[in-house]
């Protein structure tokens, strides 16, 4: 008799969690919806069988928004069919699910860019037009302002 | 060594975004079962917070608990945390030896006094002067009370280092304790296991550098985010034992068809890990999911309860009996093997 060599791990098997899931996404939308308040499931620490997460990725569906981040491994964010809804997929090594939340909120923060690189980006912006020799608007403006006060002052 | 700017400022020059502080301060959240809308404040807090410095001790242990702790297959988010650390004392990662070894422990001790992290690996032996184990010399008593003195925390890692371990199993001929034993005037959290989940010890670290605070501990002195809940609380094998359908041996039809493993000796009941959720090697499997029942490793003398094949209901001792409820008989599990490790301790300094 040929042995069932699939058995033991049981992880193909749904248990029911995606649909409690499910209900406690509906209560985070109206919290969202009535009040504004964001809120956040993390997928990770409950004992989800792999079959599991599949049903609760397929009652969610796609919505119209999707985002593939490079971030010390891959991250895939995607707005489910319940606007508002979001999935966050953080990869870690060997392109392993390293953590996954479902975001209730208008935008996830993931998406935003910090204000602390928006400086950084313009600090090498301005490095790279000095080293393209290239004047930005400000060296334009200061070096207008100056041959006007110099025109003034022959 | 030492460098006065926040993580944030370092990382940011090498041109690590934010975003990616907030996808490794999602992971601890996760991990830590913080609720995922405090990655903002773990992310926050690490930015802000100085490279931490670490110095890493081991004693009588095997140094499982450093390859669990470097695990990884290729950079990754989990391998972030070696970013915010800066080891500063290691024996088996230093490239540096003897005095120069030395001198590098007691610089990182001098530069960072009052806010360096000590790790201990490994029991203490302290049975005739403790001349089982030393390092440079000196007995590894000796090395702990002088290197911790200045320290800001301890951790100690495995449950050699937390509970005593293999070293301390009967007849404990080198008179082995916990690192718990020693430190009684710093704060110490115990991250049990042989090894211990690198999650968990990563975790840990990254909730003292986001929060500059110590982790809520159990007991027993471990982090309850881990250790919070048994490995049968959250085992997905678990509806098999509610409707009392066991594997009686590990080929049988229950066993092929993955039943609860609690008949051939799971220790699962009475056992504080995050093994279930957490998994092994970047979340493949963990023993259950692999067919073998839990050893309980993380609980104290493990080594000394009974056999690990068998059952919970007849392992060694009558505290150990089996009492009906998985929750009722994981508090007296634990409690009875606190005992017994506390008595087994005082008998062993009694002796000195």
């Amino acid at each position: 008799m040929e042995r069932d060599r699939s058995a033991p791990c049981m992880t193909g098997h749904t248990t029911g969690m995606a649909y409690s899931i499910l209900a406690e996404i509906g209560q985070l939308l109206t919290a969202l919806s009535e009040r504004g308040e964001a809120g956040a499931i993390n997928l990770r620490s409950l004992p989800m069988t792999d079959a599991d997460r599949g049903q609760l990725e397929e009652i969610l569906g796609r919505g119209e928004v999707r985002a593939e981040l490079d971030l010390a491994g891959a991250t895939e964010v995607w707005e489910t069919s319940y606007n508002g809804v979001w999935w966050i997929r953080h990869k870690g090594a060997g392109d392993k699910i390293a953590t996954e939340e479902i975001a209730v909120t208008s935008m996830p923060e993931i998406l935003m860019t910090h204000p602390v690189d928006i400086a950084a980006a313009s600090r090498r912006i301005r490095q790279d037009l000095d080293s393209a020799g290239v004047q930005s608007q400000e060296q334009k403006h200061e070096l207008g302002q100056k041959n006007e006060w110099e025109a003034r002052n022959v | 060594m030492s460098d006065k700017r926040t993580l944030g400022e370092v990382l940011t020059d090498r041109g690590v975004s934010r975003r990616t502080f907030l996808k490794y301060a999602s992971y601890t959240a996760s991990i830590m079962a913080l609720p995922p809308t405090a990655a903002t404040a773990i992310a926050q807090g690490l930015a802000n917070a100085r490279r931490q410095s670490v110095i890493w001790l081991s004693f009588q242990e095997c140094t499982g608990c450093t390859e669990s702790f470097t695990r990884a297959k290729a950079p990754s988010i989990e391998d972030l945390i070696f970013d915010f650390i800066s080891l500063d004392y290691h024996h088996t990662l230093q490239s540096a030896s003897g005095v120069a070894a030395e001198e590098a422990r007691h610089a990182a001790m001098q530069e960072n006094a009052g806010k360096y992290i000590v790790i201990v690996d490994g029991s203490v032996p302290l049975k005739d002067d403790g001349v089982y184990s030393t390092i440079a010399g000196i007995s590894n008593l000796q090395m702990l009370e002088e290197t911790v003195k200045d320290a800001f925390a301890v951790i100690a890692v495995g449950s050699c280092a937390a509970f005593g371990g293999i070293p301390f199993a009967d007849p404990n001929p080198t008179g082995a304790v916990p690192i718990s034993e020693i430190i009684t005037d710093k704060p110490l959290i115990n991250i049990s296991g042989c090894p211990p989940i690198p999650e968990a010890m990563t975790g840990t670290i990254s909730y003292l550098l986001s929060f500059g605070a110590i982790p809520e501990l159990d007991h027993l002195g471990r982090p309850k985010a881990f250790f919070g809940e048994t490995i049968h609380d959250r085992c997905y094998r678990r509806p098999f034992y509610e409707r009392g359908m066991f594997a009686s041996n590990f080929d049988d039809e229950g066993a092929r068809k993955g039943w609860c493993l609690f008949e051939v000796g799971c220790k699962g009941p009475v056992t504080y890990n995050a093994c279930a959720t957490l998994k092994w090697n970047g979340g493949v499997s963990f023993p259950i999911q692999s067919g073998h029942g839990c050893l309980g490793c993380s609980e104290p003398g493990f080594w000394d309860l009974g056999g690990f094949y068998k059952p919970l209901s007849t392992a060694k001792g009558d505290a150990l009996k089996y009492v009906g409820s998985a929750a009722v008989a994981g508090a007296a599990f634990g409690a009875a093997s606190a005992v017994i490790a506390r008595n087994k301790r005082n008998k062993i300094l009694k002796e000195g």
